[in-house]
């Protein structure tokens, strides 16, 4: 087996000698076109397009939470809280919710007849990744002296608290008769994204939902790819791998950690800002801690700390989750005979899926470079130079 | 970077093989003959279909397909497709909001839906409805009485009812009365029962938090102290500390404001731990048999005799079509005293199936469907003769005061007419 | 990189003046943000006084100290269903240095086998109070027997295989766990809540002190925990599978040197953490008389502050942390409002973890301190 897997890799790396230097970029500019294309080949409100939408926005969230746990190696189990907050961003900021105050900017002429605060989808995104960082560089603060089972323990802690001030905000007052959040009654017909010039998006049309969010996951690649190969990134990386010898590098321990948190957190919101308003709603009961495990199972399966990883991770997961179990699936268990649909065992193959990718295969499906080299026992010529002295503690695949 | 290309190959061929699959829905389709005189048009249901409110949807279902069948699957000369969905989720054992979008949508892409009977729960309403607008299809809920939904009446909230239609035409109706009458008519039960301080616990949810509110806004219409409202978390495992609240307030009297799968049963054990004198009282949310039947999950039997609670349907006796309804009912699926809600399901698939028809060629036309509907000013009916106003709201006006019998189940005891609600 | 010099290993915490006074202030600080509530309420009620009923529609005022009483005598009760389970998780982590997510799962699962077996056994509303005890003892040895089983299962087939690996491979299996066994529990009882009888009475007042009712369901929480406890201890420190354990924990290579049996023993905790946790269940289930599949996420991370609070690997700190958050979550029920409870618990596990992360009968270890 690992010969085959030694000659494939041999074939590719002859193949990839063989291509002219700008064929990455070509090819990665080939699927972005694709990307681009693709609505017009399926319904513009089909379940598919649905699942497609979604899955982009749960890949920008796992590309978030990539950078903390990914490449700085702490184990935040609280992203929920990020989701919150950027969702209820939009909620405070895009819908009549705060109906005492009239602030209108660049909305479409329906909504700006509606009281409320209702800004630009494009300020309520960078708002809710202002507002996430900061919460990001808050709750990462008491963590900066902990280890990491105990990083994981307090940052779930914190996604709760939060997923308790969205339920309870109902009854906290903030002046004027208006609340701070709507419980579970939810921030309902919140406004859809209106671009001057292209209108408001309608609830029926999904293809330019989908290019919204292509166009923000677009963006989030960009800068994660510029953030791994910048000296943030490679600080990241040495305060996960051994944070003692980092920071005696001269490495700022505290700024980096946080930026970590705040950067990751930033896109967290921007992606709960978009499911927001695509789900029309803000709604307390979507912020459970079960969904930080989710976020976290995409990464991980997807491959820790691999930026393609987390992009894959996230889609696959968002198909399986939203296209594959509901739609297409469902009625699998009646067909055999069973008495019960597979949406019902949802969560059982989660955690089984978790389970077994990580007892088979713990680098996930594209791995990172380094987290290959540490968890199995190849060594590709070409991270010959990457590698680490022998006898790492892994070889657990 | 040539890893990557690699990967989003795979990627690609593995969307286009996904997206090429069928997606079947998750639902039983009801009959569609394969007769050639006229179309199809579909119908679609979306209520929860797991978790406690299965006790009042599952019969609903029942009424559905029991008025499809007596009407031979078709509606004047269109062949009728119906699909029952589920706006709930396992996970949360009660409605759930993306599933609910999710339907909403479902049926509003569909090019030959000309009726959505939707939602049970007044907060899955709220998503669907604006969704359902943007179609244009026309929306009957059986069962959604949160006010806010088709008036600004008291009780509701700040840009509702607006805020529901964003072309600014109506496209739903329901067939129920409105929580102001229901509150009102909790409050003359409450008041006939001799409360003098009554406790009213709600789920925060859009129906629990509006019945509550209008209990509040209208008692003193009829004279009844309504000591405090306290919204719950349905999750909790026991509701002690609020019970030995109410305890220290001296409340006579607990209403519970939700709706079953959110902590009803162990809230009403509780109150009745602390008060074992105290009466119970529930709007339609909990009048079934997964509140009040032991056997089915709900309160100890010691508890029935203090309960009662209000549903909009009356004695199916005293109905013009009750009685035919119980026989037909019984004979199809053998219960000879379905849920309360049974009926209304019935009569709402038979509402839609009678306007359809009596549009002849027009019935697949979603416009014509829903001027239909809102012409409606006397219709006779299983429930008797009704009408919708310009809000879409019902003109009956009575809710049905249910107490429970020995075997568990609600039974009906007396009509009430409130005559005085907000405005 | 080798030295030449000879100095001795450095002390794992700084020297620094400020760590020491951080170190006494994070101790007394975090006693006293434990102490902040009671002590306030208690002087809350001694002097304004509290309602305690209605008569003749006047307001009965109460100046006393039975409601804080009262929140004590229910905090304690249900902390020591907290204090079986947080054993269970200090008992991992002391041996394997694994935050045991499923645990609080298995409690759950303890909980919906014991009312299970209320069904098979016939245990209802009208039984005699000689066949209910019979039976409920019956319940709890199958139960604790199931539950440890079902620990001992995990352990084998999702931890021992990844004993070499990375923390967060085992971390991630044990939340994969979780989730399967919730969902295990979904399938079994359903998404919401559901209520069981009320077998024992639970809050039948057996007598009262000062005041203060005592309940059923106090009596027996602690009818069950502290034989359990006990005996738990007892076997840790007299025993030789007890001293195993505790080598184990101490240092698992010299341990497997001097001839231990390693898998053997870290089985042995998983099989008494899990059957502790069964415990918990049924009695959970005979207090609470409500079951539900998420009950035990929920627990689960009650019952870690618990372990954390008094400091992990202890089975003392863990029973101490235990019933102090049972006492903090009653009078946050009773006093602020059960909404916030939780936020409460959490914040106070935040404030253990910034003042004290050893807690507050831990030692002092490299990485936590």
């Amino acid at each position: 087996m690992s010969e085959l897997r030694a000659l494939l890799r041999e074939w590719r790396a002859a193949a990839g000698k063989r291509l002219p230097p700008w064929s990455s970029r070509a090819l990665a500019g080939f699927f972005i076109v694709i990307g681009i294309v693709l609505p017009f080949g399926f319904g513009s409100a089909s379940g598919f397009m649905n699942a497609t939408i979604i899955a982009l926005a749960y890949a920008v969230m796992s590309l978030g939470l990539n950078i903390v746990v990914g490449f700085a190696g702490l184990l935040d189990l609280g992203y929920v809280a990020f989701y919150a907050l950027g969702a209820y961003s939009l909620g405070w900021f895009g819908s009549g919710f705060f109906f005492k105050a009239q602030v209108h900017v660049l909305v479409s002429k329906v909504a700006s007849t509606l009281p409320g605060v209702h800004l630009n989808f494009i300020l309520i995104l960078i708002a809710a990744a202002l507002i996430c960082a900061a919460a990001g560089a808050v709750i990462g603060l008491p963590t900066l002296r902990l280890r990491g089972d105990y990083i994981a323990i307090v940052t779930l802690a914190f996604g709760e608290i939060i997923g308790d001030v969205a339920v309870n905000g109902q009854s906290v007052h903030v002046g004027g008769g208006m609340t701070l959040t709507a419980g579970n009654l939810g921030i309902s017909a919140v406004d859809a994204p209106y671009f001057p010039g292209i209108g408001s998006f309608g609830l029926l049309d999904l293809r330019p939902w989908y290019w919204l969010i292509f166009a923000i996951l677009l963006v989030v690649l960009f800068v994660n790819l510029r953030l791994r190969d910048s000296r943030l990134g490679r600080a990241w990386v040495a305060l996960r791998e051994d944070e003692v010898a980092a920071v005696s590098m001269g490495i700022p321990l505290v700024k980096t950690k946080l930026l970590a948190y705040a950067i990751g957190a930033a896109f967290g919101g921007m992606s709960g800002a978009f499911f927001g308003t695509y789900y029309t709603e803000v709604n307390a009961g979507q912020f459970q801690f079960g969904f930080s495990i989710f976020i976290l199972a995409m990464v991980i399966i997807g491959g820790l700390g691999s930026i393609w990883g987390a992009v894959v991770g996230g889609m696959v997961l968002g198909y399986i989750n939203n296209y594959l179990i509901p739609d297409v699936l469902n009625t699998l268990p009646s067909k055999l005979g069973f008495n019960f649909q597979l949406t019902e065992v949802e969560f059982g193959i989660f955690g089984f899926l978790l389970v077994i990718m990580m007892v088979l295969r713990p680098q996930g499906l594209i791995p990172e470079r380094r987290r290959r080299l540490e968890l199995t026992a190849e060594i590709a010529p070409a991270d010959a130079q990457l590698a680490e002295a022998p006898g790492t503690p892994g070889g657990a695949a | 970077m040539r890893r990557t290309s690699a990967i989003a190959a795979l990627a690609a061929v593995a969307l286009a093989v996904v997206g090429c699959s069928s997606s079947s829905s998750s639902s039983s389709s009801g009959s569609s003959s394969t007769s050639s005189s006229g179309g199809t048009v579909d119908i679609y249901s979306s209520l929860p279909l797991q978790g406690a409110s299965t006790a009042q949807t599952d019969p609903m279902v029942n009424g559905i397909k029991l008025a499809l069948s007596q009407a031979g699957g078709k509606a004047g000369k269109w062949t009728v497709n119906y699909q029952s969905l589920d706006d709930s989720t396992a996970a949360a054992g009660k409605w759930d909001p993306g599933q609910t979008a999710a339907n909403a949508r479902k049926a509003a892409t569909d090019p030959k839906a000309v009726y959505y009977i939707g939602e049970f729960n007044s907060g899955a309403s709220e998503v669907s409805i604006p969704i359902l607008n943007q179609a244009g299809l026309p929306q009957v809920s059986p069962a959604n009485t949160y006010v806010g939904l088709t008036t600004n009446l008291p009780g509701s909230a700040p840009g509702e009812p607006q805020k529901y239609y964003p072309t600014g035409v109506r496209t739903y109706l329901r067939i129920v009365p409105i929580d102001s009458i229901q509150a009102a008519s909790d409050l003359i039960a409450m008041k006939q029962a001799g409360c003098t301080k009554v406790a009213v616990a709600n789920d925060k949810e859009a129906y629990g938090a509006g019945l509550a509110t209008l209990l509040e806004l209208e008692k003193g219409y009829y004279g009844v102290n309504v000591v405090s409202d306290t919204g719950i978390d349905p999750t909790a495992p026991n509701f002690r500390s609020y019970a030995s609240t109410i305890q220290g307030e001296g409340a006579d009297c607990f209403f519970f404001a939700g709706i079953v799968s959110n902590g009803a049963v162990q809230i009403t054990k509780d109150v009745n731990s602390a008060l074992p004198k105290a009466k119970i009282f529930g709007g339609d949310g909990v009048c079934t048999d997964s509140y009040t039947a032991a056997s089915k999950g709900g309160v100890p039997a010691s508890i029935d005799p203090l309960i009662e609670c209000t549903v909009a349907t009356q004695d199916l006796a005293a109905y013009p079509g009750g009685k035919a309804f119980l026989a037909a009912y019984q004979a199809k699926y053998g219960t000879a005293n379905p849920d309360p809600y049974a009926i209304y399901g019935y009569e709402v698939m038979k509402l839609g199936l009678d306007t359809i028809a009596s549009l002849g060629a027009q019935g697949n036309s979603k416009s014509a469907v829903l001027k239909a509907l809102f012409a409606i000013k006397a219709r006779n009916s299983v429930l008797g003769t009704y009408g919708f106003d310009k809000n879409g709201d019902t003109t009956l006006k009575a809710y049905g005061l249910y107490k429970v019998a020995a075997n568990g189940e609600p039974v009906f005891l007396k009509t009430i007419t409130p005559t005085k609600t907000v405005s | 990189m080798e030295t030449t010099t000879i100095s001795p290993i450095p002390p794992p915490v700084a020297a620094h003046p400020l760590a020491a006074v951080r170190r006494y202030f994070g101790r007394w600080g975090l006693i006293a943000a434990l102490a902040a509530l009671p002590i306030y309420y208690g002087i809350s009620d001694l002097t304004r006084g509290y309602q305690a009923g209605y008569v003749a529609g006047h307001v009965v005022m109460h100046h006393d100290l039975s409601k804080l009483g009262f929140n004590f005598a229910v905090g304690l009760s249900n902390g020591a269903i907290w204090a079986l389970i947080a054993i269970g998780y200090t008992l991992v982590y002391g041996i394997i240095e694994l935050i045991n997510f499923a645990h609080g799962d298995v409690f759950m699962i303890g909980s919906f086998t014991a009312v299970g077996l209320w069904g098979t056994l016939g245990l209802g509303l009208t039984t005699g109070a000689l066949g209910l005890i019979g039976g409920l003892i019956v319940t709890l040895i199958i139960t604790m027997l199931v539950t440890g089983s079902l620990n001992v299962l995990i352990e084998r087939v999702a931890y021992r295989p990844l004993r070499g690996a990375p923390k967060l491979a085992a971390l991630i299996t044990a939340v994969g766990f979780s989730f399967i066994l919730q969902n295990v529990g979904l399938l079994w009882r359903g998404g919401s809540p559901q209520s069981v009888n009320d077998l024992i009475r639970t809050q039948q007042a057996v007598f009262t002190i000062g005041g203060v009712p005592i309940q059923r369901g106090y009596i027996l929480a602690f009818a069950v925990m502290i034989p359990l406890v006990f005996a738990l201890t007892w076997f840790i420190n007299t025993t030789r599978a007890g001293r195993a354990m505790r080598a184990t924990a101490q240092d698992p290579e010299a341990a497997r040197l001097m001839g231990i049996n390693v898998n053997a023993t870290i089985s042995l905790t998983f099989l008494l953490g899990g059957m502790l946790a069964g415990a918990a269940g049924l009695v959970y289930a005979l207090y609470e008389t409500n079951v539900w599949y998420f009950q035990g996420f929920k627990a689960g991370l009650i019952a870690f502050t618990a372990a954390v609070m008094g400091g992990i690997g202890n089975v003392r700190g863990a029973v101490l942390g235990g019933l102090i958050i049972g006492v903090i979550q009653a009078l946050s029920d009773s006093r602020l409002g059960p909404q916030w409870t939780e936020a409460v618990v959490f914040g106070y596990l935040i404030a253990i973890m910034v003042l004290r992360p050893r807690g507050l009968l831990g030692e002092e270890t490299r990485e936590a301190g």
